[in-house]
This record gives structure tokens, C-alpha cells and sequence, in this order.
């Protein structure tokens, strides 16, 4: 690739319209899906558009607070995983199911 | 030149990934189409030079969340629920036109913004220079981000907590594992299920 340009080599708009596509398609998942393991992966997709957005903008403006913010939104998603798997575990072990729009039980 | 072109395959084939995740039936499938979509966003990474994220998205990601998802998929043995409809039918369309507008309102504002850098001085020539991206990025987390550090590790201890007491099996005198109060029916999906 020879020398490193010292401007950024590919545009930041490039990294904020795949970061909203990918946003997108994790809302529409969330949306559209049933299953409670969709469901979570369309999170997953969310909190990834979010982080190259951080990355794409770290870049942009030569400042690294943006990459160390991705790791703790990577820490967040890590727990929210392990909650969320805790939750689909007991729901299924109590109702054996995972569709999302069975769990009513709380609905006044 | 070369990096745009990679940029362009790699959103792609993220996109394509993602998409594939939430229209797979089989929840193992879209699990690991979600995989490729991490690597190709751990690609991105690379080609932005934040090389230290790249790995962590790969080992902690693509590694240990996603085989988290996979133990939790198989540990409960879901091959009998892949038949049934799992998409919302009366949602499916407006919640698919209300995404295609998001999608062309986020497209309208892009096109109409342009950015000024804020020139923070962490060119990659001056990070090389500092160390490489890996000390310079831990220099940084470990001194302005101190705090932040520290509270994200309560909070992983925290979910780690509460996933253990999620999960255990409270004692019942039957040795049963449903949790129906007395005299209150189980929803015909679940009898259904009942083996």
C-alpha cells in the first residue's frame, strides 16, 4: 500500500452509511422475529453499527477516546449477552418456548 | 484506492451477513451468519487501524459472546421449534417499510452533513511513533478512562451475578422444572410442547 497517507483514506460517510444499514437490519430483526435468540442477535448487529460508527469518527478526528468507548460497549453487550441467555434459559425452562409475543404473563 | 475497494467488499458482504442473520429460519444458521458479519466489521476495523479492535472484536465477539449464544442454543435443545412461524404476520410489513424509512431518512441526513476534523493529533504516523496503537490505546484507557474501567468490571461482575442466580434451579418438592400455579392452565402452545 506504500506510503500511509496522513488523511483519512476512506471517507467517514462511508462508515456512518454502514453503520445505518447495518442499524437497520438489526431494528428490522428486533421487529419482524419471534425468536428470542433473533431478537438478541439483532441487538448484537445494533451495538456493531454503533461501534464503527465510534471507530469510523475515532479516525476522522485523530482522537482515541472513541475506540476506548467501543471497548466498554463491547463490555456492556458481553453482560447483556449473558443476561439476556440467563433470561431465555429460565423463560424456556418455565414455558418451553421462545417466542417473544408468548411471554404476556404480565400483561395487566 | 485499495483500501476504498476493501472498504466497499467488506461492507457489503456485513450487510449481507446481517441480513442473513434475521431472515435465517434455523437460529444456529443465523448464529453463525452473525459470526461472519463480526469478522467482516473486525475487517473494517483493520482498515481503519484500530488493530487492537479488531483482535478484541474477533477473540471477544466472534469468540466467546457468540459461542456463549451457541452453548445456550444447544444446551437447549431447540431442533423441535425450527418449524414454527417465526415471523410476525400482521407486523412483517410495516415493520419492513418503517425500516426501509429509517433507513432513507438516515440516508437524506448523511447526504446533507459534512464533517470537519477535529485534528486530535492521533494521526497514525504520531501513534507509530508514540508506541504503537496498542500502548497508546491502554495509556488512554488507563488513565482518562480509569473510572469508566473500573465501573464496566462492577457491571460485568454484576450480570455475572445475576446470570448464576437467572439460571439456577430452584428446589421443588415435585422435582418439577414447570412453574404453573395450582389450578391455572398452561397456554395450548405449551401443552402442546409438553413431552
Amino acid at each position: 500500500m506504500g506510503a500511509i497517507p496522513t488523511d483519512m483514506p476512506i471517507p467517514v460517510d462511508w462508515y456512518l452509511y454502514l453503520s445505518a444499514a447495518l442499524f437497520v437490519v438489526g431494528a428490522a430483526g428486533v421487529l419482524i422475529r419471534r425468536n428470542l435468540f433473533i431478537v438478541l442477535f439483532s441487538l448484537e448487529l445494533m451495538l456493531n453499527a454503533v461501534n464503527i460508527n465510534l471507530v469510523g469518527f475515532s479516525r476522522f478526528h485523530e482522537d482515541l477516546v472513541g475506540q476506548n468507548f467501543v471497548i466498554f460497549v463491547m463490555a456492556i453487550a458481553a453482560a447483556e449477552a449473558a443476561v439476556g441467555m440467563a433470561i431465555a434459559t429460565a423463560l424456556f425452562r418455565n414455558r418451553r418456548t421462545l417466542m417473544v409475543d408468548l411471554f404476556d404473563r404480565m400483561k395487566g | 484506492m485499495t483500501e476504498k475497494m476493501l472498504f466497499i467488499i467488506f461492507a457489503v458482504l456485513a450487510v449481507a451477513g446481517g441480513i442473513a442473520t434475521i431472515t435465517r429460519r434455523n437460529v444456529v444458521h443465523g448464529l453463525l451468519f452473525l459470526v461472519f458479519t463480526f469478522l467482516n466489521v473486525a475487517a473494517i476495523f483493520f482498515l481503519t487501524r484500530a488493530y487492537f479492535l479488531a483482535v478484541v472484536q474477533i477473540l471477544v465477539y466472534a469468540g466467546a459472546i457468540m459461542v456463549l449464544f451457541l452453548f445456550v442454543i444447544m444446551l437447549l435443545n431447540l431442533r423441535s421449534f425450527e418449524q414454527e412461524e417465526q415471523t410476525h404476520r400482521r407486523q412483517r410489513w410495516l415493520a419492513l417499510a418503517l425500516s426501509v424509512l429509517v433507513l432513507a431518512e438516515f440516508v437524506v441526513v448523511l447526504a446533507g452533513v459534512t464533517f470537519t476534523s477535529a485534528r486530535g493529533g492521533f494521526t497514525p504516523e504520531a501513534i507509530a511513533e508514540a508506541g504503537g496503537g496498542t500502548k497508546v490505546f491502554g495509556d488512554a484507557l488507563f488513565n482518562t478512562m480509569l473510572l469508566p474501567f473500573e465501573v464496566a468490571s462492577v457491571v460485568l461482575l454484576v450480570a455475572m451475578v445475576g446470570a448464576i442466580i437467572l439460571v439456577k434451579r430452584e428446589k421443588r418438592a415435585g422435582g418439577a422444572t414447570r412453574s404453573w400455579e395450582p389450578g391455572e392452565e398452561p397456554t395450548p402452545e405449551a401443552a402442546e410442547e409438553e413431552v
